[in-house]
């Protein structure tokens, strides 16, 4: 085994010890991508069909996990991996005491974590030892300021409040957020979001920290950034369990790799023969890069834009590489000398005297041109403006300098909303009608099924089956898993016949079969003649499909 | 597009505060001006200003309440109208101050005008009519404002395990204040998200198709809420929520010297006029 520093601490006891795990959810086979947003539910070309389970004759439950033994020792740092559904999240669960408390369901052999056992113990029990981190930043904090939150697992367990003030300095301290500590996290981004939420999970000092996906909505700063507040942690002998497909990040940290799929272990085996198997054998498996260098050089090629905003240099960096240049065609959107922004959304704001120079936040944006049927990846950190200029691009926010041009021309906010549009990270805002098909002829002047003439009927059922939709045409769209939700959307899009799709994160916490999935949509797109702009962390997919990429 | 929805966002907050005044119960509706409260307060030095513990303030709000149901007479009114706006003065919320006392200033002036009570100029008393009706909620609302923009969540839920509230009450409040803002900004994505399918989403379409707009926000805002609520619990279960036992504060408060003389110099004019009325 890898993990000989621990045996070097004297701890190598048995610490998780599951034997003979079964779980099915009781409430319904969606209770695995309730939290994940999306489900595995297209037919996973990459992997073979082990997936007995979920066409047996009990298809509307299939277990989340059969059979599943496993032991971890104090100290390790174990990574789960597989794709999505193959039960890791219910696994991590299992260790939280979430399972089958909360998630409640059906659970057979047993699950014992620091002589907690799964069914048994109360998940108040579970709080004082194991520490969880879940995979939305936005979700995961449930007070209003980073002291607070920090404070909060403290004062639940009843510490005395000068305790609990010492407690929240010395952690803040140790992980380097004592600047953070009287900000309203609504404000932070979703890599401090991330770390605030790994600090909280510390509180109480865990024997066992439990992190089910933490890095889906993160670049590559904040990925570091978690990388080394987890190499802190393990470092005071915690015992770490991550689910993970993005595997890159923590790759140094692992001792060990645990194979999930359809709801069993395939493989589990010490970091150092895991990191030595071929590249396809890990992409069979449906997992994510262990190492980027790769994605991330192929992405630096494709970067034709400058990194630094030339401020006040018009004839910048245009994006398009020269052998596709279609001399005729101008480019479907452009931007000339564009600063990006918003200003200061104070209540009363309006009555204050104008100030130029009082902006919250601007940025100058070096021209880039989009053009029909081109998929072009747009990067950068958290913070940097991607979401601003999307929104600026797509007339949902105003220039705060320069202009928009649309096949050359100057075009108006409301020009640009009516020719892009832009599918959210969370598609669950934008779907707006009671069935799959009517969300398209919500785009239509006829809003709905019985005015709309047959044209416009056939047209909707074209796209539907287009985008292998056809068969939930009737469906309710909230009832969609997330990759379908996003389709629908794009659907709804192609339906208005847009000519800029803009995606805002569409790859976040998929693995690499759906991540595929998402890029060849991508093309698609493309190849129909629309300008599609990505907003990226997800080197993989920008290395993958993305034409050229714009990097901010 | 952003110049409306700014617009939006600064006339909501004044707006929700006067409903929940009116209702006497300043403080549903100006939780949702507490994060911009604590924003502000962590923004600027916050050295040399007034910190009053939360039950001072809950109990000014109290009083406030209490001037409107005893129908107080104008001076007694205007005189502790002057003592809130001094406290909201005192702790810096110098804007707000400002704002309060002006309005009070105007809608005082408006009121003592003597309208003609007949002839044709008779329908000009519904302005001073009004006036009275605006002012006498002002003491509410400046309270209002007073408590929930000066306090921190963290002041609040300590001053409510202080109270012996039981955590059935205080955890529902601790949601409120965070789920404001995840409500505002949820609105914010689905009227962008109406803009781009070209689904009519102003307020002109509000009036014209009430139910369809409604529906077209409220589905996806509760649909959002429901899957947020439930990270939410997951998230807070795991640290523990659920804990049978004595739940702490890590914020200190006190009711001190200072808390005792604001509470009596406030409460003296009101007692002052229910014994001269008795």
């Amino acid at each position: 085994m890898s993990n000989a520093p621990d045996s070097r601490n004297g701890t190598g006891r048995i610490i998780i010890d599951a034997q003979h795990i079964g779980f099915r959810y009781r409430t319904g086979p969606s209770a695995e991508t309730e939290t994940t947003g999306r489900a595995a539910t297209a037919a996973s070309p990459a992997t073979g069909t082990l997936a007995n389970a979920s066409s047996g004759a009990s298809a509307n439950v299939p277990a989340a996990l059969d059979d599943v033994t496993l032991t971890v020792r104090n100290g390790e740092f174990v990574v789960l991996c597989g794709q999505s559904g193959c039960g890791k999240t219910t696994f991590t669960r299992l260790l939280n005491g979430l399972t089958p408390a909360f998630h409640t369901g059906d659970l057979t052999g047993s699950c014992t974590v620091y002589g907690l056992r799964s069914g048994q113990a109360a998940i108040e029990e579970y709080a004082a030892v194991v520490g969880s981190v879940f995979q939305n930043p936005k979700t995961q904090y449930f007070n209003a300021l980073v002291a607070d939150e920090l404070a909060f697992p403290c004062e639940n367990a009843g510490w005395e409040p000068s305790a609990i003030r010492e407690r929240v300095r010395e952690v803040a301290e140790s992980f380097g957020i004592a600047h953070l500590l009287d900000r309203s996290i609504f404000q932070l981004s979703g890599g401090q979001k991330q770390r605030i939420a790994v600090a909280a999970a510390c509180m109480l000092r865990p024997r066992l920290l439990v992190l089910d996906e933490p890095t889906s909505n993160l670049d590559r700063q904040a990925m570091a950034d978690l990388n080394a507040m987890l190499s802190h942690i393990k470092a005071s002998n915690v015992t770490i369990v991550v689910a993970e497909h993005r595997l890159a990040w923590c790759a140094d940290l692992a001792d060990r790799y645990v194979l999930f799929e359809s709801g069993h272990i395939m493989l589990d085996c010490p970091s150092d023969r895991f990191r030595s198997m071929p590249e396809h054998q890990r992409e069979q498996w449906g997992l994510r890069a262990l190492d980027l260098s790769a994605s991330h050089a192929a992405v630096r090629q494709r970067v034709t834009a400058a990194p630094q905003p030339r401020n006040g240099i018009t004839a910048a960096a245009t994006t398009i590489g020269p052998q596709l240049r279609p001399d005729a065609t101008s480019p479907v959107i452009a931007t000339r000398g564009l600063t990006v922004g918003y200003r200061d959304a104070r209540p009363f704001g309006r009555l204050r005297r104008p100030n130029p120079g009082h902006e919250r936040f601007s940025r100058t944006i070096p021209d880039l041109s989009l053009y029909a049927g081109r998929i072009v990846g747009l990067m950068g950190h958290n913070g940097v403006g991607k979401t601003t200029l999307v929104r600026t691009l797509v007339g949902l926010a105003k220039p705060l300098a320069g202009n928009v041009l649309r096949h050359g021309e100057t075009a108006s906010s409301a020009e640009l909303t009516r020719h892009g549009f832009l599918v959210m990270q969370d598609v669950n805002y934008q779907l707006f009608a009671d069935s799959v098909r009517g969300e398209l002829l919500l785009s239509t002047p006829y809003r709905n099924e019985f005015d709309a003439p047959e044209d416009i009927l056939q047209t909707a059922d074209r796209i539907l089956a287009d985008l292998d939709l056809a068969g939930l045409a009737d469906r309710h769209p909230m009832s969609l898993s997330g990759g379908q939700k996003q389709r629908t959307a794009i659907a709804s899009a192609l339906m208005c016949d847009k000519e800029l799709i803009v995606l805002d994160e569409p790859t976040s916490g998929l693995d690499l079969c759906h991540m595929r999935q998402v890029g060849a949509l991508l093309r698609d797109l493309a190849d129909r003649g629309k300008a599609v702009l990505v907003v990226t962390h997800d080197e993989e997919l920008a290395a993958e499909w993305c034409d050229t990429v714009v990097l901010l | 597009m952003t110049g409306i929805i700014t617009t939006r966002g600064t006339a909501g907050t004044p707006a929700t505060t006067a409903t929940g005044g009116a209702a006497s119960s300043g403080g549903v509706a100006a939780v949702g001006t507490i994060e911009t409260a604590t924003t502000a307060g962590t923004a600027g030095a916050r050295a040399r200003r007034l910190r009053l513990d939360p039950r001072t303030k809950l109990f000014l709000l109290l009083e406030a309440n209490l001037l409107l149901f005893c129908h107080v007479d104008t001076r007694t009114e205007a005189l502790l109208t002057g003592f809130f706006l001094l406290l909201l003065f005192l702790s810096g919320r110098i804007r707000a101050g400002v704002r309060f006392a002006l309005i009070y200033a105007v809608l005082l002036a408006l009121s003592l005008i003597e309208p003609p009570t007949h002839g044709t100029g008779a329908w000009l008393a519904i302005f001073p009519m009004l006036a009275v009706g605006i002012r006498m909620l002002l003491p509410c609302l400046i309270t209002g404002a007073f408590a929930f923009t000066t306090t921190t969540p963290g002041e609040f839920t300590a001053a409510l395990r202080r109270m012996r509230i039981p955590e059935a009450v205080i955890i529902p409040c601790i949601v409120v204040i965070r789920f404001f803002p995840t409500l505002r900004e949820d609105y914010r994505h689905i009227r962008n998200a109406m803009a781009l399918r070209g689904i009519p989403s102003g307020g002109r379409s509000l009036l014209r198709h009430p139910a369809q707009s409604l529906e077209y926000i409220i589905v996806p805002l509760l649909m959002n809420a429901t899957t947020v609520a439930q990270d939410l619990s997951v998230a807070a279960l795991t640290k523990g929520l659920g804990n049978p036992g004595r739940h702490t504060s890590m914020t200190d408060i006190r009711i001190g010297l200072l808390d005792w003389a604001v509470m009596a110099l406030c409460a003296l004019p009101l007692i002052l006029f229910l014994a001269g009325s008795l």
